[in-house]
């Protein structure tokens, strides 16, 4: 009897460790679009996923954050990422619609699935046949309806009629390009406001403060101004900020950074909207996760989208609040 | 003392201590690193390696006539705009893809002759020191390309761009199917996965240049004056050499390929940027001189400058395969370039014994 006990327990002992080793863990890969607080957040999330799913499960690799914005910057860490060759499924911020579609499209052909963060490829319709509908999905906020949300506060702030300035960073990156459209789109729901201008700062901040600064000294009735993302939207504030005009002309911005918060509870900005890109990264690995425990067969949605969050200065200092704001 | 013998062989590999430096490299990455000694890896060094390899091989002409050409950086950028621009503008006109990129390539390559030769110019008959004229060509390459695209970069190329600047001399599915050039389409998602793709385009266009030039630099009249003018400029124009028309050329060889470069851009990234090869210009430099080239001029060759361009693509993507931030890169750049310069100054013996 005893002997016969022995011999189950340590058969199951063999057999724990065996699974243990065989059951190696799916390796999943990020490669953000620029070293930036938002990517640092959604950085986070992805992590905080991978460990809920367990070490067993999900192994997170993350490239080297690109120091500037653009395809020359990330395509060669990409693909010094990809280069270790154990990459089961890869999500990432494609840094241009265009440049990147013949590089991911490489990885994908290697049976990598991709799955597009924040920005995405082509017009982000990856339902329609195309030669950049092959990722997985695109997880990203709906920028249009955000730049509309923002065109909209705005217009209350002002009361509905003024000389409004668009900030914005690269044109041929989709997020920002889409928070344009619905800028626009939600302008013309205020026939007497007025978009006097807009500039692109190719996510460089001091480009983005001479820029605006410059439509300050061209403008001087200017009432409103919006910064699409960390980069214009920092450059934006300090425009306004360092021409003493905090308070007279209203700034919208995008993006939580801890920069933006401390403004809007200065007085300085007017309102934030915050994206949550905790959850987009918390997102990719889930999905990807279960994509791949399918055998890649499991039918994931084609566009996934989490909401955001407007901060103003009635709830920036809510505790509710304070998981949108973004963090290392 | 030292046996002569053995000091002879010191010497020897002294020299040659780039060779050693990128075989040490390529052992501590594989070491260090994951999967680094693989075919992807080599592959992903030569075609980042471009840019640089490109711009040295000119500025390697320019620093054995003991000049320098600053303006390469930006001249990424100008020919890289003129050519995006250039093709945009005949796709929007109705133009043929093929026509579009292939006037666009045209376009660059010949306006980028023009500030090598105003360099050329100004250093050899208006004796601007060659820092100044072309630093100078610098910051007027750069304004000019901002201007040409407007301050955003150009965008939404004819789509068969990117399988230009992504494509391969060979495509191979071992046992299946071998092709040149064109990707073989319609393959099933399992051959796919075993299609295994050899000599990135532009790496092939880079080296195909770097050969015919490696040439003329050391096989040539070209070549051979090239280093006299370096040696000393009195005693190669009292030998008969039209040292001015001479550099005058040499400078348009390092524009030429500048604009190589700024096509190689265009083809790979698909835009056309105005700041696009501005950080390359010190690699580019510092690739001619740990590859053997004396800032004094008279010295330098085409090899060394290959080793040396390889020398730093292998550090930049080394370093991104340890996920090690980029900014590493240039301060390892930075002190090759200085330990390499010292070098080259405290062992006239080294010199001297180049020949």
């Amino acid at each position: 009897m005893k002997r016969w006990m022995m011999v189950v327990m340590s058969v199951v002992l063999v057999m724990a460790v065996g699974f243990g080793l065989v059951a190696k863990p799916f390796v999943i890969a990020f490669m953000p679009g620029i070293a930036d607080p938002f990517y640092f957040t959604m950085e986070k999330g992805a992590k905080a996923m991978a460990a809920q799913l367990g070490p067993d499960k999900v192994q997170l690799i993350v490239g080297q954050y690109p120091a500037t914005w653009g395809p020359d910057a990330q395509v060669p860490l990409l693909d010094a990422l990809m280069a270790r060759g154990d990459i089961d499924l890869l999500f990432t911020a494609p840094t241009s619609t265009q440049a990147l579609i013949p590089v991911l499209k490489k990885y994908h052909d290697r049976g990598i699935p991709i799955i597009t963060v924040d920005t995405y490829l082509g017009d982000g319709d990856y339902t329609k046949a195309s030669d950049y509908s092959f990722p997985l999905s695109y997880i990203g906020t709906d920028n249009k309806l955000g730049g509309e949300v923002v065109a909209a506060q705005l217009a209350v702030l002002l009361g509905g009629t003024g000389k409004v300035f668009l900030e914005n960073t690269n044109p041929d990156t989709s997020s920002v390009m889409d928070r344009e459209r619905g800028f626009r789109q939600g302008l013309l729901g205020f026939p007497q406001m007025e978009l006097v201008g807009v500039e692109y700062c190719l996510d460089n901040q001091e480009t983005a403060q001479a820029q605006v600064a410059n439509a300050l000294q061209l403008h001087d009735d200017l009432a409103g101004v919006f910064g699409v993302n960390v980069f214009s939207a920092q450059g934006a504030h300090a425009a306004v900020a360092a021409a003493g005009l905090s308070g007279v002309v209203k700034v919208g911005t995008w993006d939580a950074t801890a920069t933006l918060i401390e403004a809007l509870k200065n007085g300085e900005v007017d309102f934030i909207l915050a994206q949550k890109p905790g959850e987009m990264g918390s997102l990719c690995v889930q999905w990807g996760y279960e994509y791949l425990a399918s055998g890649k067969t499991l039918s994931v949605p084609r566009k996934i989208v989490p909401g955001f969050f407007v901060f103003t200065k009635d709830n920036v200092n809510s505790p509710d609040s304070q998981q949108y704001i973004y963090s290392k | 003392m030292m046996n002569p013998k053995f000091k002879n062989v010191f010497i020897r590999v002294l020299r040659r201590w780039v060779f050693i430096f990128l075989g040490l490299e390529i052992l501590a990455f594989s070491l260090l690193g994951t999967n680094f000694l693989s075919l992807d890896t080599l592959q992903n060094i030569l075609v980042s390696s471009t840019t640089v390899l490109l711009l040295a091989v000119g500025e390697t002409f320019v620093i054995i006539t003991g000049g320098i050409d600053l303006s390469v950086g930006f001249m990424v950028g100008f020919t890289g705009v003129v050519c995006a621009k250039v093709m945009v503008t005949l796709q929007a006109a109705g133009t043929t893809q093929a026509m579009a990129i292939a006037v666009g390539i045209a376009a660059a390559l010949v306006v980028g002759l023009l500030p090598g030769f105003i360099n050329g110019v100004l250093v050899a008959h208006l004796k601007v020191p060659p820092f100044i004229a072309t630093f100078g060509m610098y910051g007027i390459a750069y304004g000019c390309a901002e201007i040409i695209c407007n301050n955003v970069p150009i965008h939404d190329l004819p789509s068969a761009v990117g399988p230009i600047g992504h494509g391969f001399l060979f495509f191979w599915v071992p046992g299946k199917l071998f092709r040149t050039f064109v990707e073989p389409s319609g393959l099933s998602s399992i051959d796919l996965k075993h299609l295994v793709s050899l000599v990135p385009n532009l790496f092939l266009i880079t080296v195909v240049f770097t050969l015919i030039f490696g040439f003329i630099l050391a096989r040539t009249r070209f070549g051979r004056h090239t280093y006299a003018i370096g040696g000393s400029i009195d005693a190669a124009e009292r030998a008969g050499i039209d040292v001015k028309r001479h550099l005058v050329k040499v400078y348009m060889i390092s524009s030429f390929f500048a604009s190589l470069a700024g096509v190689g851009y265009v083809l790979r990234y698909i835009t056309g940027r105005a700041p696009a090869g501005s950080a390359q210009v010190l690699d580019a430099v510092v690739a001619v001189v740990i590859g053997g080239a004396s800032l004094y001029g008279g010295k330098g060759s085409i090899l060394g400058t290959f080793v040396g361009a390889m020398v730093l693509a292998t550090l930049v993507l080394g370093l991104a395969n340890l996920a090690l931030p980029t900014y590493y890169a240039y301060i390892a750049v930075g002190c090759i370039l200085i330990i390499a310069v010292l070098i080259d100054q405290f062992s006239p013996e080294l010199v001297h014994k180049e020949d």
